[in-house]
């Protein structure tokens, strides 16, 4: 087996007492695209920020380790991390207008990725503008954000991510800004640039239907914990986590009966003064025993590469 | 039955900078029948929103008709519109914003009752515990703030509000866009629900296929400020006749990874055009893959075709 592009282990991060990301780890492979999907507030952002060291101020790392290849990052020093951001791992965010710089053309930006001006960098920023689909580069080069619409945008960012070759690129929530036409030239295009590039992807969506359109693998996250992970297939195939399961089921689809009543998770996520010493989704679970209160489910193996964090995973469906 | 709802090429132009006006809204033509759900899907900007705003009154049309229950909001006088408005009420997207943040829920709830002298005191105080039994909360919520509630639940607050005049249309603006998948769920039960049981009629705009499949009769598609396609569901989304109403179909990212994965793929080459300066002839030809010489040229008909109408010079 290759070794993987990212492993992330037992993550955990802090707002004052309460852990809102609790021993998260996963790891994601040359060319493959892992999504960490969730409701807002589970914690798949910090965790992205905490990879990338840009958490804001009032969080603290607990705990946590981050390889990159075959490197340790999480104790590198502060200028380290800044040669690694952009080269060897790169972010791109949900607003494609506020993510770049209003004051520099499109070919500034996408060179400054390689500590290159324009005019050094010309013919590899118009390779690159090309290969991310923006017709007629040479003329888009030279313009600015507010000429471009939202999902030309994300493009040029996606390309200023890609140019220098990174590793790794965590997308976070990179089409929730766009319309549904655009959203599916940009899934396409991260889909292809990963496996041409053999880029690891990790993916940030609170959207199944993007999950279920170019995820690799899936892991599920609920109030700053994993709830389950494994491939793709399997997990929407046969949910082995009662979470999944009724998130899965509360969807409206284009395959279902109209008007029919949707499942629906009762109740709401609890807030992190509320996390009690148990399972954090015991409140909402219609599987939910005296045990799951008391004591958090470990991440175990359930066959098929899949882990779940229930008590009751073989009683899932 | 007539209608509760009747848009007659209606448009909304707003002033645009350096002369040619924006056409947000041009040349729209649909009605709502008692007890029906009329989805209005599109992507942003096509001016679905200029249509429900125009609806409840919010905005004036630049031409064309606009009849709530039979009377004209084209150019109507304050009292004509104050009337009308009582019989539609609108639930936007953003809860948060759709609520008074100094308010309690139960004066939020009885504003309309209290403004419109339906009901005052003690029987204020039980109509307002009624209608928030009514939405799924509970009666002693009513002395709590928003910032007490979920969104979801915020959500269901501004949909008691809207109910609280017995509305014959319920305008929906996006409702459940800003909501995670889990609440999303209960609302749309709720919506269905409360349709069923009320029999009110509903406009129902959002961009979500999925969403508008699960709540709707009808469906109308919009592009840029005209509709492109309206149909029966059931037409609409199995047997499509418009090629962006399936260009929109094909891009939907099914929940189901077997299903996604084997989906033909339509790519729309493009970006949609400005609605200061639309295309001539079919304003999708810019990014219609079977658009040929006539599609530039003229502009298609609004014709019947099977069950649905559509504008499209190549439907069959």
């Amino acid at each position: 087996m290759t070794q993987p592009a990212l492993v992330v282990e037992d993550l955990s991060l802090a707002i004052g007492p309460a852990q809102v990301v609790d021993g998260v780890g996963f790891s994601v492979a040359p060319g493959e695209v892992l999504a960490l999907v969730g409701e807002s507030g589970c914690g798949k952002s910090l965790t992205a920020q905490a990879v990338m060291r840009l958490l804001p101020a009032a969080i603290r790392q607990v705990s946590g380790r981050v390889r990159l290849g075959a490197e340790e990052i999480s104790a590198l020093p502060e200028r380290r991390m800044r040669e690694l951001r952009g080269r060897r791992l790169s972010m791109i965010f949900q607003e494609p207008q506020a993510a770049l710089d209003p004051l520099a053309t499109v070919g500034t930006q996408v060179a400054e990725a390689l500590r290159l001006s324009v005019a050094q960098a010309r013919p590899q920023v118009r390779k690159m503008l090309e290969d991310v689909g923006i017709s007629d580069p040479d003329r888009r080069i030279d313009q600015y954000p507010f000429e471009l619409s939202g999902g030309m945008c994300q493009r040029v960012m996606i390309a200023t991510a890609l140019i220098s070759g990174p590793a790794v690129l965590l997308a976070d929530e990179p089409t929730t800004a766009l319309d549904v036409t655009i959203q599916a030239q940009i899934l396409d295009l991260l889909r292809r640039l990963a496996t041409e590039r053999q880029t690891a992807v990790v993916l940030i969506t609170h959207d199944m239907g993007v999950v279920a359109d170019i995820a690799d693998r899936v892991a599920v996250m609920y109030a700053g914990r994993i709830a389950e992970t494994g491939p793709t297939e399997a997990i929407f195939a046969a949910p082995r986590h009662p979470y999944t399961a009724l998130l899965l089921a509360s969807i409206p689809r284009l395959s279902d009966v109209p008007k029919s009543k949707l499942a629906v998770i009762e109740g709401r996520v609890p807030t992190p003064a509320e996390f009690g010493p148990g399972c954090r989704f015991a409140g909402r679970c219609p599987l939910a025993d005296a045990h799951c209160a008391e004591a958090t489910p470990p991440l175990r193996s359930v066959g098929d590469g899949r882990l779940s964090a229930c008590f009751h995973a073989e009683r899932v469906r | 039955m007539s209608a509760v709802l009747e848009i007659t090429d209606l448009a909304v132009h707003f002033p645009g900078r350096g002369g040619a006006p924006i056409r947000a809204v041009d040349g729209v033509s649909f009605h709502i029948a008692p007890g029906e759900t009329l989805g209005l899907v599109g992507e942003s900007g096509c001016g679905k929103s200029t249509v429900s705003n125009t609806v409840v009154g919010l905005l004036a049309p630049t031409r064309g008709s606009v009849r709530v229950l039979g009377t004209e909001l084209a150019g109507a006088n304050r009292r004509t519109l104050r009337a009308v408005r009582a019989r539609v009420q609108m639930v936007f997207q953003d809860p948060v914003t759709s609520l008074n943040p100094r308010m309690t829920v139960g004066a939020a709830v009885g504003e309309p009752l209290l403004v419109r002298g339906v009901a005052r005191g003690a029987a204020l105080r039980d109509r307002v515990a009624a209608l928030l039994e009514e939405v799924g909360l509970r009666p002693d919520h009513a002395g709590r703030y928003p910032h007490q509630f979920s969104g979801g639940q915020r959500q269901r607050i501004v949909i008691a509000r809207a109910l609280a005049l017995r509305p014959a249309l319920l305008v929906c603006d996006e409702p459940v866009s800003a909501l995670d998948v889990s609440v999303r769920a209960q609302i749309l039960n709720l919506l269905v629900e409360l349709q069923a049981r009320l029999g009110m009629s509903s406009l129902f705009v959002s961009h979500d296929l999925a969403v508008v499949r699960h709540v709707c009769d009808r469906v109308a598609v919009m592009y840029l400020g005209c509709l492109a396609e309206l149909a029966p569901r059931e037409a609409l989304y199995a047997a499509p006749r418009h090629p962006y109403t399936r260009a929109l179909l094909a891009a939907v990212p099914e929940p189901d990874p077997a299903v996604q994965r084997a989906k033909p793929r339509v790519p729309l080459s493009g970006e949609i055009p400005s609605p200061a300066a639309p295309p001539a002839g079919c304003r999708f030809h810019t990014r219609c893959p079977m658009a040929v010489d006539i599609c530039r040229q003229k502009v298609p008909e609004w014709r019947k075709v099977g069950e649905s109408m559509v504008a499209c010079h190549l439907a069959e």
